[in-house]
Order: structure tokens, then sequence, then C-alpha cells
């Protein structure tokens, strides 16, 4: 066994001792042993990170997956919990406490390139830990933490500099990327210098069972057999790990994977209504006005205005104004002109009537999710009106903002209307009611708002109304693209991965450019069912395997 | 609870200790004026401070809202816990910067001479690498007349006055024992002690070693160039996860003179 020791400290003490600059007195001296002790870990055991982070309520799925990961695996793991239950935060616990305990100090976080603002922001803000993400000249050798893509690590000259460092931990984000060894990519990770390894990805087996084979060959070389062998036991039977009980074994004990079923969150339902409103004859009348636009403005101004129409006379007037400014029609007889003056004319929204109707049948709380500020505006005052008290809440108010608002709406306002899910870190677990006032085109908004109020603490069935509006756009949106693809019944997590299988990055946009491409409303209407049926076709196969 | 006591007690005794005065005190809400000095150490703007210097100006040291009470949850400032920034700070600038001391034990003047007798105190940190860590902190005290050593001496030490300067009426007497082989005693001390502490971490660690090892060889092919030097990263990988070791780091450390009835009473 080697025994490290510092040998010069005795003559460096004797040259110190007439240094009256390198004196300290006693009370330091003896504050210096208090933080020497402080700062040691006195035990094998346990996780030390949980007494440095009290501010995070870690869920016991999360402090048990790290403390796996450390004392078990020995810091070598598949993080493969399903989307939504930690896994950053888990690989952020397991950081922390290498960190504490100063067995990690050089650590390579790759992920893709989209997160790697968000992995140094989180690392910050729960962990306190300060990771870099590089710029132009990174200086891989000097940084102790650095978040980056695969995609920049790899390149040169970077790739040589950093096959050159030897790691203490390196954690890799979304890693069922790397499931192909063939690729520049894998070889890359493969050639990494590493102590510790994390990967991390919510499906560790896309299509084939040699996936699994090829993840774990990165942490441990050997430990599954080689590939040839491991094919003849294994490969035919494709599909699922949890039908070969041997191989379950052997990879529990490199991959830790909760489910939302075993971890509590799954205990309350989420029970999802639509609500067809019908326009008054007036509103159905203005509606109608639009289709004249079509043949003289884009397509995509149709789809913006009808849109807003179907949300509130005031978003629509706020952009047709706009657009009219824009334009300086003087003769003040074109479409817009015409659309104008009939939305000034409308009276209540019909769904606002609805939406009030809902609220008042109860004295439960409801958030309510709008797609637009004017709405928002118009909805806080129409309560108002009704003497129902309401918070208004943005993804661009300020942290304190954000949080005061969420008192309030806690302790006294019966409503909280939002304009943004994506406010994260906002709970409401309190509240059970949520409207879907209008629907976002990318339904993944939606499970975030969703998230908002089912999330761990619920301990009531959550109730969701969806309203869409008969005979308009929200008719078509609703009936091809949630209703087909059974949004609602499944946790969104696999849409995530259908759509990132099939590459696409926004569905919204997809259907947006569908709207505004497509010529006739029949045309758009074959084309947004080509996709429904796309997506849920994929999400077959996905089911039995993670089934 | 009692944690946060004791560190509203640290923080107290720190910024007293560098003159930082405490402005505002209710509860368990801290308002500290800084020195120039520690605004310097601790608030992280260099190019502040190197500009007012440029251009013959005085600084303006900021002050800290510390809350040591974990019950103000509402509070603007920086909550001091464990993991906390800021006190993980306090202990790298006390670790940094007092690593030395000669420290004198305090006679009160009787007119009568008395010597006092040199001591090595040393606080050390020894740290057990298997297949986890851990840590363990000694604090070692030699007598430098007759080499009598004890343990925990910070502790014994605690309530004793002692300053930077002698005493009226006292002398130091001259060590017997030089100070670095004094040094090199406690080291064998503690060599000693490791050697006859449970050594179960380490066996464990060897064993999970070989273990892992047979794993990669069954894996790559040796007659490969390419895989043996993957292999042998990985190896290199694994000897550096899993070879046990054990450091010994000296975290500070000081000459002591202390009088005839102390050195009796640490001894005991």
């Amino acid at each position: 066994m080697d025994i490290l020791l510092d040998e010069d400290f005795g003559e460096e003490l004797v040259k110190q001792t007439v240094n009256p600059d390198a004196i300290s007195n006693w009370n330091q001296f003896k504050l210096a042993y208090q933080a020497a002790k402080a700062s040691s870990v006195p035990t094998f055991e346990g996780l030390v990170a949980l007494n440095h982070l009290p501010h995070i309520d870690f869920l016991s799925h999360q402090r048990e997956a790290a403390e796996e990961i450390i004392h078990q695996m020995q810091g070598r793991a598949i993080l493969a919990d399903e989307v939504g239950l930690g896994k950053t935060i888990e690989a952020g616990l397991v950081l922390k406490e290498y960190l504490i305990r100063g067995m990690v100090n050089k650590v390579l976080i790759l992920t893709p390139a989209s997160l790697v603002n968000q992995w140094v922001i989180e690392l910050h803000e729960k962990f306190f830990i300060q990771a870099y993400a590089p710029k132009k000249n990174p200086a891989w050798k000097d940084a102790d933490i650095m978040v980056t893509s695969i995609d920049m690590a790899k390149r040169e000259p970077h790739q040589s500099e950093i096959l050159s460092i030897p790691y203490d931990l390196i954690i890799i984000d979304e890693a069922h990327k790397l499931k192909n060894p063939a690729t520049k990519n894998y070889q890359f990770v493969k050639a990494l210098q590493k102590k510790y390894c994390l990967l991390l990805t919510a499906t560790p087996i896309q299509n084939r069972i040699t996936d699994i084979f090829n993840l774990v060959s990165i942490l441990k070389p050997g430990y599954l057999g080689d590939l040839t062998t491991f094919k003849k036991e294994y490969g035919k039977k494709m599909g699922s790990i949890d039908s070969n009980l041997n191989l379950k074994k052997l990879i529990s004990k490199v991959m830790i994977r909760n489910r939302r079923q075993d971890t509590g969150l799954a205990d309350t339902k989420r029970l999802v209504k639509t609500e067809w409103i019908e326009f008054s004859e007036e509103e159905q009348k203005v509606y109608q006005m639009l289709e004249h636009i079509k043949g003289t403005h884009p397509s995509f101004t149709y789809l913006t205005l009808a849109k807003e129409l179907c949300s509130s006379r005031e978003a629509c007037f706020l952009s047709s104004k706009q657009m009219y400014d824009k334009l300086g029609d003087p003769e003040a007889t074109g479409p817009l002109y015409e659309l104008i003056s009939g939305v000034e004319q409308l009276p209540q929204h019909a769904k606002a009537k609805r939406m009030v109707e809902l609220i008042q049948q109860t004295d439960e709380k409801f958030i309510v999710f709008t797609e637009y500020r004017a709405s928002q505006y118009y909805l806080q005052w129409y309560l108002q009106q009704h003497g129902i008290s309401s918070v208004p809440f943005r993804g661009g108010f300020k942290r304190g903002k954000k949080d005061w608002m969420k008192q309030l709406f806690r302790d006294h306002a019966q409503v909280m209307i939002a304009t943004e899910a994506a406010g994260e870190g906002i709970n409401l677990q309190f509240c059970r009611n949520m409207i879907n006032y209008d629907l976002p085109w990318n339904p993944m908004r939606l499970e975030q708002r969703i998230g908002r109020i089912h999330r761990f603490g619920q301990d009531k069935n959550v109730q969701i109304y969806n309203f869409a509006i008969k005979n308009t756009i929200e008719e078509h949106i609703l009936n091809l693209l949630y209703d087909k693809i059974k949004l609602f019944e499944n946790a969104i997590g696999e849409l995530d991965h259908i759509l990132e299988e099939l590459d696409i990055r926004d569905l919204g946009k997809e259907v947006e450019a569908i709207y505004s491409e497509s010529a006739s409303y029949g045309e758009a209407k074959i084309k947004l069912n080509n996709l429904a049926s796309v997506i849920s076709s994929h999400s077959e196969p996905y089911r039995r395997s993670s089934s | 609870m009692k944690e946060a006591a004791a560190h509203e007690q640290f923080v107290r005794s720190f910024f007293n200790e560098y003159e930082c005065p405490i402005v505002s005190d209710e509860n368990g809400r801290l308002v500290i004026q800084l020195t120039d000095k520690m605004d310097e150490a601790l608030m992280n703007r260099p190019f502040y401070w190197h500009y007012m210097k440029k251009m013959g100006r005085q600084g303006d040291p900021m002050s800290l809202t510390l809350i040591t009470n974990p019950n103000l949850t509402e509070e603007k400032g920086e909550y001091i816990h464990s993991g906390s920034p800021r006190l993980r700070q306090l202990y790298r600038y006390l670790l940094e910067h007092c690593r030395f001391t000669k420290l004198y034990e305090v006679v009160n003047a009787s007119g009568q001479q008395s010597s006092l007798v040199p001591w090595l105190i040393t606080n050390i940190r020894v740290s057990y690498y298997g297949k986890q860590k851990k840590d363990e902190l000694l604090s070692i005290g030699l007598n430098l007349i007759h080499g009598t050593m004890v343990s925990s001496i910070m502790e014994r030490l605690e309530n004793y006055q002692l300053e930077t300067t002698i005493s009226d009426y006292t002398f130091p007497m001259t060590p017997l024992i030089r100070i670095p082989s004094g040094y090199q005693r406690i080291l064998r001390f503690i060599q000693e002690h490791i050697e006859n502490t449970d050594q179960t971490w380490a066996v464990q660690a060897l064993e999970t070693l070989e273990e892992e090892k047979q794993l990669i060889h069954a894996f790559f092919q040796e007659d490969d160039d390419e895989e043996r030097e993957l292999m042998e990263k990985e190896v290199e990988g694994l000897m550096g996860r899993f070879t046990p070791k054990v450091t010994i780091d000296v975290l500070n450390g000081g000459l002591f003179y202390l009088t005839q009835e102390t050195t009796k009473e640490v001894i005991k």
C-alpha cells in the first residue's frame, strides 16, 4: 500500500517561525483547525452531499440512485430513469459527493449543444458547483469542470488535448446517441481517460439489444463478454432486457432505472376532458371574414389571426391592428380593415364565459394557461368582473416576482393565469385543476404545463380541461394531433423520444409549416393525418420495448 | 439546530478575528461590514481593487448579509449551512493563511522567572483511498525536550491562553529535538498508526481491482496493437480507481511554548 506524505513540513516550519507575516495568532490557528475538521469526511459510507444541499428536496429514488452509484457501482453507471425523474439531479448529486470527498477534481460533461447552458446553470444554482462552458479557445487543462457538446469536443485541436487529460469523472447526457460503436462519437468517448463515468439516457435500448452492450462497454469493457458471444447468447431475443432474467441481473449492477410508477408519481391520475365550445353567431361571422384574408395575405397571417381569434378579441385585434399599421392601407377597405372593425364589436369571448362557469362551480384553485399575453390581460379583467381573484404568471418574470405570485396564488387568489409553462421550478401541487384555454401546437409544451401540478407531492387526481372551439382551426388540431397520438393517456416521455427518432425538433413548428404550406384546408388535413399516423406508428414498438 | 448554532459561532469568531464589525445582528441575520483586506480576500473583485489602488483612491468595501437561522426562509442574504459556498470559502481562506504559528503561553507576571517548554504541534489529515475515501484528522503534539507525544492536542489546549509574544519574566527553553526530526517522529507515529488500523478497506479494493482486471483481459484481444493500447488505458483507469493508498497532509502546525504546569497537564 502506498503512503504519500509531505516530507518537508518540518524544514518549512523552521523557516516560517522567523517570518512574522506567516505567523497566525492562536484564534486564527484554532479556526483553521475547525475548518479542517469541517471539511474532512470521516467515513467511507453515506452521502455527505445531502447535508451540503439542504435547499433541495431530493426524492428518495434520487438519493438511493446516487448512493448506489457511488457505493455499489463504484462510480461507473448508466442512469436510465424515465424522463422527468431527475437524472440530472442524480448526476449532480454524485458529482457533488465526489467533489466534497475530494475524490474528483477534473470533470468533463458532454451534452447536446442545446443543453450546455442549462447544465452550467443547474450545477451552479442547485449544487453550488462552478462549471464552465467553453467558447472559442477553451483552456481544457485549466478549468476543472467543463460542460461542452460532443461535437465540439471531438473537433481538433480540442480532441487531442481532451484525450491527453486524465479525467476523474465523465458525464455523458443523452448517451443513447452512443449506441453505434462504428461512429466517431463512440470511438471518441471510448478513448477518453476516465476514473468514474456516468451515462445518462432514458432509453438505454432503442432498437437492438446490442445497444446496451455498447453502452456497457464504455463503462466496463468485458462485463458482458465480447460482442460475438453476447450476440450468440442474447441476440435472438430482441427487444426487452426484462425478458431475459440473467441479462437483467447482470445489467442491474451497472444500470439504474427508476420508473414513474415506482416512485409514487403515478399514484394520482390525470382526468382529461375536452370542452367543446361554440362561437356565438357574431364571432363565427368574424371568423368567416378571416377566409378573405387568405386570398390577399400570406397564409401565415391567416394562421396567426385565426389562432388568436380563438383565444380572445384582444389578441386578434392587437396583431391585426399591427399588421394594418405596417401595411399602411389608406383606403380602409381591405379585408384586414374589415376584420378589425368586426373584432372591435365582438361581445365577451365564448371561451372566457365557459371558463368562468367552470371556475364558479367550485372553490378549488385553477391554473389557466393561454398562449397570448393579450388574452392573459383580458382574462384577468374578465375574472375580476365576476369577483374572482387571480394572479398573472409569465416566464419573463424575475425569480422574486415568480415566487411572490406563486405565494399569492397559494394563499389568496383562486386562479393563476399563466402564459408560459416553461417557468421551471414553479411547483403548484396545491392546485389540481388546469384549464388549457388555448392548446399549444407543440404537445411537449402541454406536458410541461401539466407537470406543474401533476408532480411529486400531488395527492389528488388532476383534472385537466382542454378548450377547443368547434368549426375552427382548434378543432383540427385537437382531433388530429392530440386525440390521435393519445397524448393524455401516457406520460409524454416517450413522445420525446419518438420525435427525436423522427428528427422532429419542434412539433409545433412542423404543424405550422403544414398549415402555411398547404393550398387548401383539405390538403392540410391530409398532411396532418399523415404526421399523426407516423408518430403513433412509431410509438407502438416503443411501448412494447419499455413495458 | 445545533449545527446552525455552531456555524453561527464560527462565522462570528471569523469576522471578529479579522476585524470586520457586525453592524446589524437580529436573531440569526448578521450584516457584516468588511474591511478592505477582507473584501479583497472574499468578494472576488480584483479589478475594482486594482483600479482603486492605481488611482490612489480609498476603496469602498462591501458588507455581507449572512442568514444563520434556517427558519428565516424569506430573508434576503446568504444562507449559512454546511455546504454554503461562503462557509467553504472561509474554510479555504483559513487553511491557506493559517498554516504556521509560533505561540507562547500567557503567564501573569508574578516576578518569578519561569521557563517555557517547546512543543511541536501538528494538525494532520490522513486520507484513505480504497473503493471509497475517508479522512481522519489527527492533532499531535510532541514535547521537544523529552519527546513525549500527545494526541488530540488541540482539544486539550482549547482553553489555554496563548500569544504571539512572550510574557514578562518567562524564557523559552531551547529544543533538544530539532523541529524537522521531531516532525519525522510524528510521521513515523502516523505510519504505525495506519498499519495498525483495520485494513479491510484496502483488501477489498485490491480484490475488486483484480476482478475488474480479469474482465478487461477477457474483453480485449491482446495481439492487436490498437486493442492492446485501449486495454492498457482501461487498466490504468482501474489502477487509479482501486489501488489502495493513503495520503498524509499537514494542514497546519507550529512551535508552541507551554509552561511546565501546562506541559504536565496535557501529558496526563
